[in-house]
């Protein structure tokens, strides 16, 4: 496992900064934008209160969904991109960093602090977050509360999964699903995301 | 506008990404464009309302924090100059103010980060689907205006998501 995040991180602080004439960023093969974490929180919890009590479990499910469709497609284009090929490639020695390379990636982009912490191959992926921007910003404005709330998070560790371990780009989606058994906005010291297997694929 | 060094407003301590001090995370045109047809599809003009809403409060508290960081960007057109270098340096595409009034506004976008997302993804719509930047068009002017959260809103007539040739905004007191 010889994947250097920082060059990584470095890479994209310095891609972010390149624009084409159309106001456009295009990096790691994805058109990136760069928005305040307000913006998302606020669109991801509002959409859950305005879905309501009864409609809870969709409001989380559907913006898991959101995540893991986007993560699988995003991802894909970011190992095949031209910057991947050129800094992260030199560093994978085996199939599983891939995922090391793909955490390193969500670091730079500012998701939060990930760290795989396990990875069973083809079984089982656990990534720890001590600074999730959804479970801070889920504390800055509500009160602790009883569900884990980062659900971009989740469904990314699902199709950081999907992509290696499911079946081949574009059927893989889904293969996988995570949870997130911890989480800070639940009061637990940080956020645990488990990807395993699915039970019951979403046909996409 | 040299007071503002872009390549040094953008920066990270750690893992946290922020502009101008402002906490920022990275996404793609997947993710956004996901979020926006998932709320589309699931809430309907709720869903239209919120994601305007998240926009325009987001862009209205991002500004007033940056026009009180900067207090030497006085004039209107400073503030205007910095929020189209400030939207396009955010990769969200190009947007020119045009005939901006205290009681409102035209505005036209030839590019944008959400309509090469949404073509990209999903094709032509039958509707203008801009709703992102009309949020952050009516934050920005009630920021810059000095005007409270909610005192304009923002209609888009022609949408290049419609293949439209260009996107145009009105912007008009509530």
């Amino acid at each position: 496992m010889a994947i250097d995040g920082t060059k990584i991180v470095h890479a994209v602080m310095e891609g972010s900064k390149i624009r084409e004439s159309k106001g456009i960023i295009p990096l790691f093969g994805v058109y990136l934008s760069l928005l305040s974490v307000e913006y998302y929180n606020n669109l991801s919890f509002d959409f859950e209160e305005k879905m309501g009590k009864t409609r809870e479990a969709e409001a989380e499910a559907l913006l898991i969904e959101a995540a893991q469709e986007c993560g699988y497609a995003t991802f894909q284009g970011i190992r095949n991109s031209w910057e991947w090929e050129q800094i992260v490639s030199p560093m994978i020695e085996t199939k599983e960093d891939q995922i090391l390379g793909f955490a390193a990636v969500a670091v730079a982009f500012g998701w939060g602090d990930l760290e795989v912490k396990e990875l069973v191959p083809g079984e089982k992926l656990v990534i720890k977050v001590g600074d999730s921007y959804e479970a801070r910003g889920y504390l800055k404005n509500y009160e602790r509360t009883h569900s884990s709330k980062c659900y971009m998070l989740r469904g990314v560790t699902g199709a950081f999964m999907d992509l290696l371990y499911g079946e081949d780009y574009p059927d893989g989606c889904f293969d996988f699903s995570a949870e997130e058994p911890f989480c800070r906005a639940k009061g637990d010291p940080c956020c645990e995301f488990i990807a395993r297997k699915s039970s019951c694929k979403k046909n996409t | 506008m040299i007071i503002f060094d872009w390549q040094h407003e953008l920066n990270r301590k750690g893992h946290r990404v922020a502009i101008s001090g402002q906490p920022i995370a990275m996404h793609c045109h997947h993710y956004n464009i996901n979020l926006q047809k998932t709320l589309e599809d699931t809430l309907g003009d709720e869903g239209v309302q919120l994601l305007y809403q998240s926009a325009e409060e987001t862009s209205y508290h991002g500004f007033q924090n940056l026009f009180n960081q900067y207090k030497k960007i006085r004039t209107i057109k400073s503030k205007l100059e910095l929020a189209a270098m400030l939207y396009q340096n955010s990769g969200l595409g190009i947007i020119h103010f045009q005939r901006v009034r205290p009681s409102g506004a035209r505005i036209e976008s030839p590019a944008s980060h959400h309509v090469t997302g949404w073509l990209a993804k999903h094709g032509r719509r039958d509707t203008p689907g801009c709703h992102f930047t009309r949020g952050w068009i009516a934050g920005t002017l009630e920021a810059i205006y000095s005007l409270p959260c909610g005192f304009y809103t923002v209609d888009e007539t022609k949408c290049k998501m419609k293949r439209d040739d260009e996107c145009i905004f009105h912007v008009q007191e509530r």
